[in-house]
């Protein structure tokens, strides 16, 4: 392999979820870590570096919007691409998400294909983690 | 220098404040003030109403987490009522921390289980998922699993499905091959009903 | 098969589960392979609650009804010895960089008002609040220059009195330098060493319930606090509330370490997770929320 893997983080509470975000990016190539809440998640993303953030947003002890201001704030600082996925899809959730830092704000259920497609198109570019 | 022994001064106790002080601190304008108080409040039941009117304007997380922690650990009807209306809020950081302590007063919530199973918000039913997952009462899965069986959105029969997960048996099977039948497109539910079985 | 070897018969669908259930209680996560540890380990919990099967005790430990089964799994899970030095790595980064930070964040050298104050809870029989009065007086190059407190504090009273008659085995110091040993210990026979006064009069004990968050408001502006292994034992609302009153206790900015195995993320978003490089530590944030 001429680049290097990927390392994506799935960050959910459910643990379905986590499961079938982890084999979908898995199969597709990435090196995936998994993060139970906003918490876990923030703890990780200061442990190692991640190319690509997969937040659920409804989550314990910090849900998904306050985890990616602050994977987003100073006490993480990551530039990597965040896709939030909600099963929400009430008007300004989506803006919330946008402005909490995220790239994309997609409401479930979301194709496994555009998934895919989505975290590809979002790691494009050079990487972030070593 | 050097290491030092706290001075020879008697033990000053903290001045015990009443609970009327508590809950005029509760307006305090420094949220250090109103987290103290908040947490000081643990098991005074008139305050009940106080804290329950302030939590969803509290806009300082850390007075939100502190008077959630002292409201969760009244197990009542009215205080499970009173933060089960927050299941609906558009607030996510309110309505995660109020499933969180639904999730953990297994003596009230009961009761409200069957009218939250029936709400017309699918949001608010995902939410009640969340709560049934972590909620140590035996109906639990009683709960969940009717909602796996009847509820019309797949959203919520993921989540249900995901909250029943750690005591799931074969006496599921069924229950779980019913629902990717009844939502033959979504593709989750399909992973999450093969993952479960396997 | 493998149900032949344990004695409960633990599928690979129960363990699973039990992964599961562990991870979201504990943020704790055991690998496959970790397998045979964890099957024995639940079997030795299983077999002492009086269960026949998996099945029983697991639906007995998640309602919660018995909350020694949590414990005594923990207990059968986790390490739970105590003595002199252990978890050193975070001595480490009390004195490469945390102690500095506080330094900085309070003025600098010279300038401190007040003693720099830590405090080690659950500090049981002494052994941390003393490693940590070791390491300071051996290696840490301010120590003469800046005024430290140090305070152990136990709900226990019966540790808490052993924590003062600071008589420890062999077994306890095995990781102290001898030199130390021979520069800080008086050996009072069978295989016995106390604790000389001059420490053991520095370290101020306390008998404290860190849920009790009346109790708690005595404790305040403290700069540095281990809080290690004892969180992971108490359910949702206890840990809850147990990180709230340390958070009272503590000086915005002031660092909290947990046991290795522990995270703050499974309690409460109350703190900033700050890395170092000896891992995780937790800060009070200095902000006016």
């Amino acid at each position: 392999m001429t680049q290097t893997q990927r390392k994506a983080l799935v960050v959910d509470d459910a643990a379905t979820v986590r499961m079938y975000h982890t084999t979908l990016l898995g199969d597709a190539g990435f090196e995936v870590q998994e993060a139970a809440n906003g918490l876990e998640a923030v703890e990780a993303a200061l442990a190692t570096g991640f190319d690509l953030f997969v937040v659920d947003v409804n989550m314990p002890k910090m849900n998904g919007y306050t985890c990616v201001e602050t994977l987003r704030s100073e006490t993480v600082g990551t530039p990597a691409p965040v896709v939030m996925i909600s099963t929400e899809d009430r008007p300004g959730d989506a803006d919330r998400a946008y402005a909490a830092g995220a790239n994309l704000y997609l409401v479930k259920p979301v194709a496994p294909e555009r998934l895919v497609r989505i975290a590809r198109l979002l790691t494009s570019g050079p990487g972030v983690a070593a | 220098m050097g290491l030092v022994r706290r001075k020879a001064e008697p033990e000053q106790q903290p001045q015990a404040v009443s609970s009327d002080d508590l809950m005029r601190q509760l307006d305090d304008p420094d949220p250090e003030v109103r987290r103290v108080a908040a947490l000081g409040l643990d098991g005074v039941a008139e305050a009940v109403d106080a804290l329950l009117d302030r939590v969803a304007a509290e806009d300082a997380p850390t007075v939100r987490d502190a008077m959630l922690t002292t409201l969760a650990a009244h197990d009542t009807d009215r205080v499970a009522a009173g933060l089960a209306v927050h299941l609906a809020s558009d607030d996510a950081e309110l309505r995660t921390a109020a499933a969180e302590a639904l999730s953990s007063m297994p003596i009230s919530v009961p009761a409200l289980v069957p009218r939250l199973l029936e709400d017309p918000d699918h949001d608010v039913r995902v939410m009640t998922a969340m709560v049934l997952a972590d909620l140590p009462h035996p109906e639990s899965l009683t709960w969940l699993a009717v909602m796996i069986k009847d509820d019309p959105h797949p959203n919520v029969v993921a989540s249900a499905i995901d909250a029943l997960l750690p005591s799931l048996g074969p006496e599921h099977t069924e229950l779980l091959e019913r629902a990717v039948r009844r939502f033959p497109d979504d593709p989750f539910l399909r992973f999450t009903v093969e993952a479960a079985l396997r | 098969m493998t149900s032949a070897a344990t004695g409960t018969g633990l599928t690979r669908a129960d363990f699973e589960k039990f992964r599961e259930y562990f991870y979201k209680r504990t943020g704790i996560q055991f690998s496959e392979s970790k397998r045979y540890f964890v099957d024995k380990r639940i079997d030795n919990c299983v077999r002492s609650s009086g269960f026949d099967t998996f099945a029983g005790w697991f639906g007995a430990l998640r309602l919660n009804d018995r909350p020694e089964l949590l414990q005594e799994l923990i207990n059968q899970l986790t390490v739970n010895e105590t003595y002199f030095l252990r978890e050193d790595y975070q001595f480490d980064a009390l004195l490469n960089a945390v102690l500095p930070q506080v330094l900085t964040a309070r003025g600098g050298t010279g300038r401190i008002v007040g003693p720099v104050k830590i405090l080690s809870l659950p500090c049981s029989t002494g052994e941390e609040p003393y490693s940590i009065a070791l390491r300071l007086l051996e290696e840490w190059p301010h120590i003469d220059t800046v005024d430290v407190e140090i305070h152990g504090a136990d709900i226990d009273s019966e540790v808490l009195a052993r924590a003062g008659h600071a008589s420890y085995g062999e077994r306890s110091l095995q990781r102290v330098p001898k030199p130390w040993v021979a520069k800080y210990f008086t050996s009072v026979g069978a295989g016995r060493y106390q604790l000389d006064d001059g420490i053991r009069g520095a370290v101020t004990l306390h008998q404290i319930n860190v849920c009790d968050t009346a109790a708690m408001r005595a404790f305040r502006d403290f700069d540095v606090v281990f809080c290690r292994n004892v969180l992971i034992y108490f359910d949702e609302l206890s840990s809850r509330r147990a990180a709230e009153n340390l958070y009272g206790a503590m000086r915005p900015g002031g660092y909290l370490f947990l046991g290795h195995s522990e995270s703050m993320s499974r309690i409460s978003p109350i703190f900033t997770p700050t890395r170092l490089p000896e891992g995780i530590v937790y800060q009070r944030p200095t902000g006016a929320k």
